[in-house]
């Protein structure tokens, strides 16, 4: 396995379905499927953040803000405002909405909604978007170290590996 | 959510072992080997946490809807990592070659042992509770698990943060397999099954 392979560093946070961090420190999130791993970067202080969204509307719930699109967009601008960073000098990277299996209930496309709702809000925010492996039927986990630049490192279900 | 009491999450672990017993007898039977079951554990997951049950790991899921007399709801999986998976088929199929791709002969015999396993389970769980349960046709997913099961709990955490989530893993040593047998019930269905367990101990009390 190559050392860049995501796992291999035991120091990233991992984020879990629903959950989001900003700072400095690597960050992954496992097994994306139809959620999004959203990575906002300032590319002056080395910070961002990433977050785990797995749907696009949060209808105003509050009790988990990385959980959907609208909230998480929010959330991870007001932490990152709040460490200096301006939404002028945040980029955007979206890793993962796939559409894996038809879902038993037809609820299609839940990825591919879930990337809308994001672009969305970030153009309404004034963030560009730096990069994106979005869409398609296989799972992506995905690593993000702020102190080494914008690089995200994602892998694919297929084994293949790629820097975006 | 969180207001399972020691007793219902007893009662549901029960349930578990009764039917993933099942299940694993029917896996026994078709690879004609021992299987050794792990005791089910039946624990609410916060959605943030389910990556430390499923890895993303490569795997093949065999997954089923929960139907029949209760309301629709919930997932019965049986997930093997892929080389469990192929050594499955071999042995099963009289095949030796590992190292191969997994390919739609796997992936038919997956789902039909799937099948066959997830039946047997729902059957010995609904017996029990007095209804009839039955698994709807299988999707196969060769994917990370982490990730299809993410997919899945789109459906059934839509509105909640945590779930139930019913774990077991199967390991048979002769031929170096193991899968893990998954439910992961939707909260409705749950209430439900909780209702009729509680109905039926208080009627042996």
């Amino acid at each position: 396995m190559d050392s860049n392979h995501p796992r291999t560093d035991p120091r990233a946070i991992v984020i879990g379905i629903g959950d989001y961090h900003v700072g400095t420190e690597p960050m992954t999130s496992i097994g994306l499927g139809s959620c999004i791993g959203l990575i906002l970067h300032d590319t002056r202080l080395g910070i961002g953040g990433m977050a785990h969204i797995m749907l696009p509307e949060s209808g105003g719930k509050r009790d988990r803000p990385g959980k959907y699109a609208d909230t998480a967009v929010e959330i991870l601008l007001k932490d990152l405002l709040k460490k200096g960073c301006t939404p002028k000098t945040l980029q955007a990277k979206l890793v993962g909405g796939a559409q894996m299996f038809a879902n038993f209930s037809g609820n299609l496309s839940i990825g591919l909604r879930n990337v809308e709702a994001i672009k969305e809000l970030l153009k309404k925010s004034g963030i560009s978007i730096k990069g994106e492996d979005i869409g398609g039927s296989k799972g992506r986990t995905v690593y993000y170290c702020p102190a080494e630049g914008f690089k995200v490192r994602i892998r694919r279900a297929d084994g293949n590996c790629l820097d975006l | 959510m969180t207001a399972l009491t020691p007793a219902q999450l007893d009662a549901l672990s029960e349930l578990g072992n009764i039917g993933a017993s099942h299940a694993a007898t029917s896996l026994s039977q078709m690879l004609m080997g021992q299987i050794e079951m792990t005791v089910p554990s039946v624990e609410i997951v916060d959605l943030a946490d389910i990556y430390k049950h499923v890895t993303d790991e490569v795997s093949a899921l065999a997954i089923f809807e929960m139907q029949g007399e209760i309301e629709k709801g919930g997932y019965v999986i049986f997930l093997m990592p892929l080389h469990s998976a192929i050594r499955m088929t071999n042995t099963m199929l009289g095949m030796t070659d590992e190292d191969r791709e997994i390919n739609e002969m796997d992936e038919s015999a997956l789902n039909e042992i799937g099948n066959i396993m997830v039946s047997a389970f729902l059957d010995a769980t609904a017996e029990l509770l007095g209804i009839v349960m039955l698994p709807s046709p299988p999707v196969l997913v060769v994917d990370m698990g982490h990730a299809a099961i993410q997919q899945l709990l789109v459906e059934v955490a839509c509105d909640v943060n945590e779930v139930v989530f019913f774990h077991t893993k199967l390991v048979c040593d002769q031929y170096a397999i193991n899968g893990d047998l998954l439910m992961l019930p939707e909260i409705n269905t749950l209430s439900q099954i909780l209702e009729m367990m509680d109905k039926l101990l208080n009627a042996h009390c």
